[in-house]
Parts: structure tokens; C-alpha cells; sequence
């Protein structure tokens, strides 16, 4: 069981999740609004002002992931998409990945704010 | 009455044809198993059951093309159109196997990489670890 703590502040990571869910898994996937009650009263040891800057996922023994790590352990979890993970951790891919989940993770708001993502 | 240069024909490419089927599916069969125990993590009753199922698909699929594809539906009343007649027959039978043999493989890559993706350990290393309670 992997614990996703995602900005539910933020259009982006609403739909990021919404689409987790909506994908078959080998390991389930939990979610916990950054920053919340629940996410404080279970991970007390973690930096919950980090969290709102960047996706973290917590796994089963306290692992703490940020970033373009989060989001390659949660691909890593569904069915289909774990060869990406494994594709994307390489040494060549992973500073693309890094960098593009950092670009994302800066400008979400803005990309929320088209148009696209209005009704969500 | 010379000989009947049809059924010769007709004999001959069934002989071919199921004897290049046999061995096809016989070294299918002998280097699939241990492509297939791996795939099992070692589970070598599994393994011989799922290949003994891929080579029983293989051979009624083969068989089934060399049967239906037996017709000629001209006549061949010399040796030289009796051999024209049997290697244009014969080719198909062998591009039928190729391609048959093909998709077997690619078959078993899909289960390799199921099975290997199943068991595939977290690709990154955790930035910290925490304490955490329920």
C-alpha cells in the first residue's frame, strides 16, 4: 500500500488522482490531501510544508519519495504503466523526468487555470 | 493408365507439410520449456503444462492450414508442373509456420515480461524515512 499525498488545492493533482484511481494496480494506492489533519496525524515525521510543494508518496515501512520519484513509484504501482517506471528511473531518463515533473510542479496553477481543466 | 500426378502431388505435400509441422513444434517445444520455467520462477509443472497447451495450438492451426490449403484446383498432368505445383503449396505452408512460429515467441516474450514486471522491486530509492501510525 502506497499512501499519495497530493495538493488538493490544485486542479492538476485532482486529476492526477482521479486518473490513478481510475488505472488497475499491483500495489493499491491510498490518498491523503497534503497538508490535511489525516496526512499531520499519520506521518508526523514528515515535512508537511514540503509535501504541498512537491507530490509525496509514502510507502508501507515510512519510505518518503518527492517529486519526480513520487510519481515514478506511482506508476510504479499500476499494471500498466510499471514498465514506464522502471523506464523512467533509468540514469538517462530520469534527470528528463526530473526536470519535467519540476516544470509541472511550479507552473500547476497556471495550467489549472486553462481551460481544460475548468470543469474538473 | 500412367500414374495419376495429382495424388502423388497431394501425397507428397502432405508428407512435406507435416513433417516440417512436427518439426517446428518439436523445437518449439524442446526450447520453449526452458524459456517457460523461468517464466514460472522455476515452476516446472507449469511450465510443461502451458507449453504443452502452446504446442497443441500450434499443431491444429498448422494442420488445419495444410488441410484446407490441400485443394489445387487445376490440373497437373507432368512432374514439372507437379513440382511447381508443390513448392508454391509448400511455401505458403512454411510462411504459415514462419509467421506461426513468430507469434509463439512473441507470445512467450508477453508472459516473460508479465512475470518479470510482477515481481520488479521499487525503481527508486525513498529520500527519507518516517515513522508513521495509523
Amino acid at each position: 500500500m502506497l499512501t499519495v499525498l497530493y495538493d488538493g488545492r490544485c486542479a492538476v493533482c485532482r486529476r492526477a488522482r482521479a486518473w490513478l484511481e481510475s488505472q488497475p494496480k499491483f500495489v493499491p494506492l491510498e490518498y491523503v490531501a497534503a497538508g490535511s489533519q489525516e496526512a499531520r496525524r499519520r506521518f508526523p515525521g514528515l515535512d508537511h510544508d514540503n509535501t504541498l510543494v512537491d507530490l509525496t508518496v509514502v510507502g508501507p515501512g515510512g519510505e518518503v519519495y518527492h517529486g519526480a520519484k513520487a510519481w515514478i513509484m506511482c506508476l510504479w504501482a499500476l499494471r500498466k504503466y510499471r514498465g514506464t517506471a522502471l523506464r523512467l528511473a533509468t540514469p538517462e531518463l530520469m534527470p528528463t523526468a526530473k526536470r519535467v515533473i519540476a516544470w509541472v510542479s511550479r507552473n500547476r496553477f497556471r495550467i489549472g487555470q486553462a481551460e481544460a481543466w475548468k470543469t474538473l | 493408365m500412367g500414374i495419376d500426378f495429382v495424388v502423388v502431388t497431394y501425397c507428397l505435400y502432405l508428407t512435406i507439410s507435416i513433417a516440417l509441422t512436427v518439426w517446428v513444434a518439436r523445437t518449439l517445444f524442446r526450447n520453449g520449456r526452458v524459456f517457460l520455467v523461468d517464466v514460472f520462477h522455476g515452476d516446472e509443472s507449469m511450465a510443461d503444462s502451458v507449453n504443452h497447451l502452446l504446442v497443441v495450438g500450434f499443431y491444429l492451426i498448422n494442420l488445419g492450414y495444410v488441410t484446407l490449403a490441400l485443394k489445387m484446383g487445376y490440373d497437373v498432368t507432368s512432374t514439372r508442373t507437379s513440382i511447381e505445383a508443390l513448392s508454391q503449396k509448400v511455401g505458403w505452408v512454411l510462411l504459415v509456420l514462419g509467421g506461426m512460429h513468430f507469434f509463439n515467441l512473441y507470445v512467450f516474450s508477453r508472459i516473460r515480461r508479465r512475470s518479470f514486471l510482477e515481481i520488479a522491486s521499487p525503481p527508486v530509492e525513498p529520500d527519507a524515512c518516517i515513522a508513521t501510525s495509523r
